[in-house]
């Protein structure tokens, strides 16, 4: 203890054993980085500024912000280093300095504003955060949004690296954090790796629920039975296409019969070699009456091709059997 | 009918019929200046779907008495009217469309009759055919127990000879009604439907069989009968469940009773699928092969309706060959493969059960 210089508002400057810090002591941590090696470089090079923000307790101290400036200095083999003592704050007051060292210096991540907002309430003797504190530290303080923000930080560690790495959105993780931890970890796996839009993953969140409740099997048998436990982390093409293949599996097992369908009519189309001018849809969902058959064309030539090949179709049998086939989903009939 | 809260409009609380409901269900009446605050009452419970069927609001019909089924140029309607006696029902389907309809849902009984009447008078001096029925809105009979008007209903409609009642009910309520000089001009309905769905989906109901021996019964006494399998629920072996339905429909009923049979496949609006989840968490029934259809509701796919609705219609054909079948908003594609043909052959599905009515309920319009 070399020296100590008093600060106003109770917080002093003084030199102390790195020994004397609990770094694993981590109630006040704000920040989600935990890599010190470029502050090493840049404390070598500089030093130690500003010093990390500690608080007695049990004889040593706590660190109320600067982890990773602690963390980087044990790295290089300091013995001791200057810290800002706060020798007199309440619990309240040290949440509100760890908070604020963070969150002044820089934009919380939703992690770090969930563990912010957790912390101070924690922290408050009547188990909430006054609107004025948290506006003045830049924290949200709309009652839904913070219930919400607030259980982030208690997710699995998989949905908090999804969010961390933006593969999740905030949606997306409360709707996962409303799930089982192994589901929602597996979810989370899955999207990390995938990185589908937020629609996708809607899309795919509520497809195996519902295959899952029709089924009355549990929901990771639907991921395990559908190869989605089991993706690998492929390049950027082949993730795209894992998407539309995990969609699809989905799509058919939700619904046989539609997904049959399309695959019938897929399959009859291709059979009437249509071409590139000429394009045929069925109704949406098969549920109207009418088909579309779109020409394309330039030339007269074009037009004089699309009627001969609109005579061949009006001949060829799969054509009909495509216009008649939708009451048995474009299934062959016997008699065909 | 279990009620805990009587609200009455201030314009008539001097009405019998207030006395007589609060006599019935033992509970205060409170006189209310405008239904905003019953709704507001209701709105306000944690489950106000659940809240609002056992809260009762006695009051006028501010609108007309008589209005068309709200069809869509889409799939076929049967041209039918609706008789607009009050809202919602104490009985809780899971499947029920009035839990979305109606924002929110309460039970509303109208106690101005005497504009019914008027209306009614004015159908019927049009001298056509017109089928009628109080059961779109509500059930036909839960109101049974406490008023009069299925009795002064078919008296009514017993006095003329075009039009038809169709009292539509999942309840056995119609002891008070099976003396009543009623002159074939009343039908009594029935949904029916597998006993596994009647079982988990239609809670508070009364049984398949309890339905089929009040069918009887209506029968003995001369009633004109008819069924409805709506909403028909599509799963694994329902095929076999409807059929022995069937079965047990034409073990109770003779088929020369039956004015008509409808089917129709659960459709429903989109919303409904979040109230379902929410107040029927056992049920599953929103996890079918649904599509969008045309007219913006939830409906099963396609070919799984003409399938279901052709093996129905063949095990109703092999026991009630001329009874009239028709299918509840469907489009001719879903006829000719279900029933065979398409009712603009036979001049309109309308026309089709007009001419059903009139057949069995002895109508005579022009007379």
């Amino acid at each position: 203890m070399a020296s100590e210089c008093l600060g106003s508002d109770g917080e002093g400057s003084r030199i102390v054993p790195l020994t004397d810090i609990d770094s694993e002591d981590e109630r006040f941590r704000i920040t989600t980085l935990r890599e010190s090696a470029g502050l090493q470089k840049s404390i070598h090079r500089f030093g130690l500024c500003p010093p990390p923000l500690v608080a007695p307790d049990d004889g040593g101290f706590i660190i109320v912000s600067g982890f990773r400036r602690v963390n980087a200095c044990q790295a290089l083999g300091w013995n001791s280093i200057p810290v800002r003592l706060l020798r007199s704050a309440s619990g309240y007051e040290l949440a509100l300095k760890a908070v604020a060292e963070n969150s002044l210096e820089r934009p919380l991540n939703l992690i770090e504003t969930s563990r912010a907002l957790n912390l101070l309430e924690q922290a408050a003797g009547d188990g909430r955060l006054a609107d004025a504190d948290a506006l003045a530290l830049g924290l949200p303080t709309h009652r839904g949004v913070t219930s919400q923000l607030k259980r982030l930080c208690r997710m699995p560690v998989e949905v908090q690296g999804g969010v961390l790495e933006g593969a999740l959105s905030f949606a997306m993780a409360c709707e996962l954090g409303c799930m089982e931890e192994g589901l929602a970890t597996a979810f989370a796996r899955l999207f990390r790796r995938l990185k589908p839009s937020l629609n996708k993953q809607r899309e795919i969140v509520s497809r195996v629920a519902e295959i899952a409740v029709r089924e009355r099997i549990d929901p990771r048998q639907v991921l395990d039975e559908c190869g989605l436990m089991h993706t690998t982390g492929p390049a950027d093409p082949e993730r795209n296409q894992q998407i539309h293949a995990i969609r699809r599996r989905l799509r058919q097992r939700r619904y046989p019969a539609v997904a049959a369908a399309e695959d019938n009519f897929l399959a009859l189309r291709q059979r009437l070699k249509l071409g590139e001018m000429i394009q045929l849809a069925p109704p949406r969902d098969f549920e109207g009456a009418g088909f579309t058959l779109t020409l394309n064309f330039q030339t007269i030539a074009d037009v004089a091709h699309l009627r001969a090949k609109l005579d061949e179709l009006i001949d060829h049998p799969d054509f009909n059997r495509l216009l008649t086939g939708k009451g048995r989903g474009f299934e062959e009939s016997s008699g065909s | 009918m279990k009620i805990a809260e009587l609200y009455v409009d201030a314009a008539l609380s001097e009405r019998p019929e207030v006395e007589a409901a609060r006599r019935r269900f033992k509970v205060p009446a409170r006189i209310v200046r405008s239904a905003e605050e019953v709704y507001a009452a209701v709105a306000a419970a944690q489950d106000p779907i659940g809240h609002g069927k056992r809260v009762l609001y006695l009051t006028r019909n501010r609108g007309a008495f008589v209005k068309s089924c709200p069809g869509t140029r889409h799939y076929t309607c049967c041209g039918y009217k609706i008789l607009h006696i009050g809202t919602f029902c104490s009985m809780d389907c899971s499947y029920c469309i009035l839990q979305a309809y109606f924002h929110p849902p309460v039970l509303q009984y109208f106690l101005n009759h005497d504009e019914m009447d008027q209306e009614l008078e004015r159908l019927f001096a049009t001298r056509t055919i017109h089928r009628l029925g109080t059961g779109e809105f509500t059930d036909s009979l839960i109101w049974e127990p406490w008023t009069d008007l299925s009795a002064r209903l078919i008296r009514k409609f017993a006095g003329q000879d075009s039009c038809v009642l169709e009292l539509k009910t999942k309840t056995t309520e119609i002891d008070s009604l099976l003396d009543l000089p009623h002159r074939r001009r009343t039908i009594l309905a029935w949904s029916l439907n597998t006993a596994e769905v009647i079982r988990t989906e239609e809670r508070g109901t009364t049984s398949l069989d309890a339905r089929l021996k009040a069918a009887a019964r209506g029968a003995a006494h001369g009633y004109p009968l008819a069924f409805h399998f709506d909403p028909i629920v599509i799963a694994d072996g329902c095929e076999a469940d409807y059929r022995r339905t069937v079965e047990r429909l034409f073990a109770a009923v003779d088929p020369r009773h039956i004015v008509w049979i409808s089917l129709g496949a659960l459709r429903f609006m989109p919303e409904l699928k979040a109230v379902l989840r929410k107040r029927f968490q056992h049920s599953r029934i929103v996890y079918g092969e649904f599509i969008g259809g045309l007219d913006g509701k939830m409906r099963y796919f396609k070919p799984l309706r003409m399938k279901v609705y052709r093996d129905i219609a063949a095990a109703i054909r092999a026991r009630a060959p001329s009874v009239c079948i028709y299918l509840c908003m469907e489009d001719d594609e879903v006829w000719q493969h279900a029933l065979g043909f398409q009712p603009d052959s036979g001049g309109g599905l309308a026309r089709m059960l007009d001419e059903a009515a009139a057949r069995q309920c002895h109508m005579n319009p022009a007379g």
